[in-house]
């Protein structure tokens, strides 16, 4: 769990473009909208391709996806649940 | 020039969408039929228009030729004509000719360069005028008509607007959820996202009485205006589109009272509409029968403000409008006046508007009621007061701009995730407003007015080698948001607070257009500060000159 975590964040700050920020400057379970980040709506299309590319992992609607993007914990849980 | 009173009046007209050309789309829509359906090729429902193709002319370009062709026979304006202007309106030109390969553009990519080829057809006598501002451009190529008609350069207009569909632009709204698997709904609360659909469409907008089609129906007011929210999602409150409404009906100095319909953008997505709902209610045209257009043809892009005002052309004359293909019931937070049948209308009189990626908006005004329009206020001057032009580095491009962006000391993390044309014009903008700032000018009154030679073409690059991947996850969102070149001004509207006019031209090089057009929004009393220049951003070499106009 810790190393997905690890490499979630990894690929978050990649693809999210997160320049200047370090892994260890994102909270695993601080709330992942909101101030800090600030990621927005083209953010959270963009998590859903991560979870596809990097874990074949689709998420079915947006309604689904609220939980699942409070933070960088609960994304790796959803992960560990779903990843065929 | 006191008493400046020019009547703008709607001469002929034509389209084609995908329920055929003008006779068969009113028809259709009068029979509350729909002309979209699902294309294996594209794996959504869409509505696409039957192009007879012309020897010589890309998709795009005939789809535009067939319907000036329309307007422009046996009428007695020519383009050849020093009086008349060509307006163009789209928002990709021919990008299903874009590859991914960056060293092999080919020159009919440059939406200008296909412009003039079309423009030649005519014998033009003057440069068309190109408007790119996403899916506002059909309504907004209204506005900047009914501006230089005002102005008295020109005496016609011809407005012509279209795009073709392609894999480059249905894969971005894919990437964005925002499709919807059924034929779209626009207001119903089982809306679940928009249909694309293509269409081109032609309007002539002639200011000589004798030539215009009878009844007469003049074009009264319009306005763009901007949310300075977000470059994607709607505004929350719809404060955007209502500046925009409440400025074209203040233009053509009418109250809601004036108001007999409303025709909206409607694309059914949730978030449009819901906007769209608050926006029109807080205009007080809540109680106005209201439609919108997309259940019959789709989103047909920078045809849609064109195709769409022309359709409201046709229901001011029967007086009733159209239903909206689709509708049921609505959970929009303010309920409209909506309905899947036929609708008579009080008041001949229109309100038309549209909303796009960038935090645009737009709205006309179209008047079947025999008044004159209000003369135009021309007392004001504008003044420059800053200029500054990005300047040349030896640095990578990447390397120059972080350096820049880096010594304001700005922790705006959006930055980084912005296309390199929107970082070149945002460190611009920076330096301008240190030399001069717009902090007592209010926002509604500051305004930006762009243009460049290559639009997107420097993102629409990155977005098409994602696209030559084939990836199954399909396309990047955060990538196809910035394939419109007026989404680099919408950034500055986010940061810099600006909510009136923002308009995005393309040129084959600087003429002056954005000058003279920021300063006639100050002079006209449209706007009290303006930002205007030349914009330009193509793989790793900028041209970034930009000014600052205030009233004086």
């Amino acid at each position: 769990m810790e190393q997905l975590i690890q490499e979630l964040k990894e690929h978050l700050i990649e693809e999210l473009n997160l320049e200047e920020i370090t892994p260890e400057d994102i909270d695993a379970e601080a709330p992942l909208f909101g101030d800090g980040l600030g990621l927005d709506s083209i953010d959270a299309l963009e998590i859903i391709l991560i979870l596809e590319k990097y874990y074949g992992v689709k998420l079915a609607n947006s309604a689904e996806a609220k939980p699942v993007f409070q933070s960088v914990k609960t994304l790796a849980e959803y992960i560990m649940k779903n990843r065929g | 020039m006191a008493d400046k009173r020019i009547n703008i009046y709607i001469g002929a007209t034509s389209m084609r969408t995908c329920l055929g050309d003008k006779a068969k789309t009113l028809a259709a829509m009068n029979n509350s039929e729909s002309g979209l359906k699902f294309a294996a090729g594209f794996g959504m429902h869409v509505g696409q228009s039957d192009v007879k193709p012309i020897d010589g002319y890309t998709r795009f370009e005939a789809m535009l030729i067939e319907q000036l062709d329309n307007v422009l026979e046996g009428a007695k304006i020519a383009l050849s004509n020093k009086d008349v202007l060509l307006v163009i309106s789209t928002t990709k030109g021919n990008i299903g000719l874009l590859s991914g390969n960056s060293d092999d553009i080919l020159e009919k990519t440059f939406i200008y360069t296909s412009a003039q080829v079309i423009a030649n057809r005519y014998n033009a006598a003057n440069n068309p005028i190109v408007i790119s501002n996403a899916c506002i451009s059909g309504v907004s190529a209204f506005v900047v008509a009914k501006e230089l008609l005002q102005r008295g350069e020109y005496r016609h207009v011809v407005i012509v607007g279209g795009d073709a569909l392609c894999e480059f632009i249905t894969s971005g709204f894919a990437s964005f959820k925002s499709i919807s698997p059924q034929p779209c709904r626009p207001y119903d609360a089982e809306r679940d996202g928009l249909t694309l659909g293509e269409a081109a469409g032609a309007v002539i907008l002639t200011t000589d009485a004798e030539l215009a089609e009878k009844p007469y129906i003049r074009l009264a007011g319009g306005a763009v205006s901007n949310d300075a929210n977000h470059i994607s999602g709607p505004s929350r409150t719809g404060d955007g589109l209502y500046f925009a409404i409440s400025n074209a009906m203040n233009e053509a100095a009418l109250t809601n009272d004036d108001i007999g319909f409303v025709n909206t953008h409607g694309t059914a997505t949730r978030y449009n509409d819901e906007m769209e709902s608050k926006a029109v209610a807080w205009a007080k045209l809540d109680d106005k029968p209201t439609n919108s257009l997309k259940g019959y043809i789709g989103h047909t892009l920078g045809a849609s403000g064109v195709v769409e005002a022309i359709a409201c052309i046709e229901e001011l004359k029967q007086g009733e409008i159209f239903g909206t293909k689709g509708y049921t019931s609505t959970d929009t937070p303010f309920e409209l006046k909506l309905s899947a049948n036929i609708q008579p209308i009080a008041r001949k009189c229109c309100v038309k508007t549209a909303s796009g990626f960038g935090g645009c908006n737009a709205a006309i005004v179209l008047d079947m009621m025999e008044r004159e329009s209000v003369p135009q206020e021309e007392n004001r001057t504008s003044r420059l007061v800053a200029e500054y032009r990005l300047p040349d580095s030896e640095q990578p491009f990447a390397e120059f701009i972080r350096s820049e962006f880096k010594s304001f000391g700005d922790s705006n993390m959006k930055f980084y995730k912005m296309s390199d044309m929107s970082k070149g014009l945002y460190v611009a903008v920076e330096r301008l407003l240190a030399i001069e700032g717009l902090e007592e000018i209010e926002q509604t009154r500051r305004a930006i007015v762009l243009a460049n030679r290559s639009a997107s073409l420097d993102a629409d690059i990155v977005h098409q080698q994602i696209l030559d991947k084939h990836l199954p996850e399909g396309a990047s969102p955060a990538a196809f948001v910035y394939t419109l070149a007026n989404v680099a001004a919408g950034e500055m509207c986010i940061r810099h607070k600006i909510q009136g006019d923002n308009t995005f031209f393309i040129e084959n090089e600087d003429s002056g257009l954005a000058e003279m057009y920021a300063r006639n929004l100050i002079e006209k009393n449209r706007a009290d500060a303006v930002i205007c220049g030349w914009c330009e951003y193509l793989k790793g070499k900028w041209n970034i000159n930009i000014k600052l106009f205030k009233n004086n």
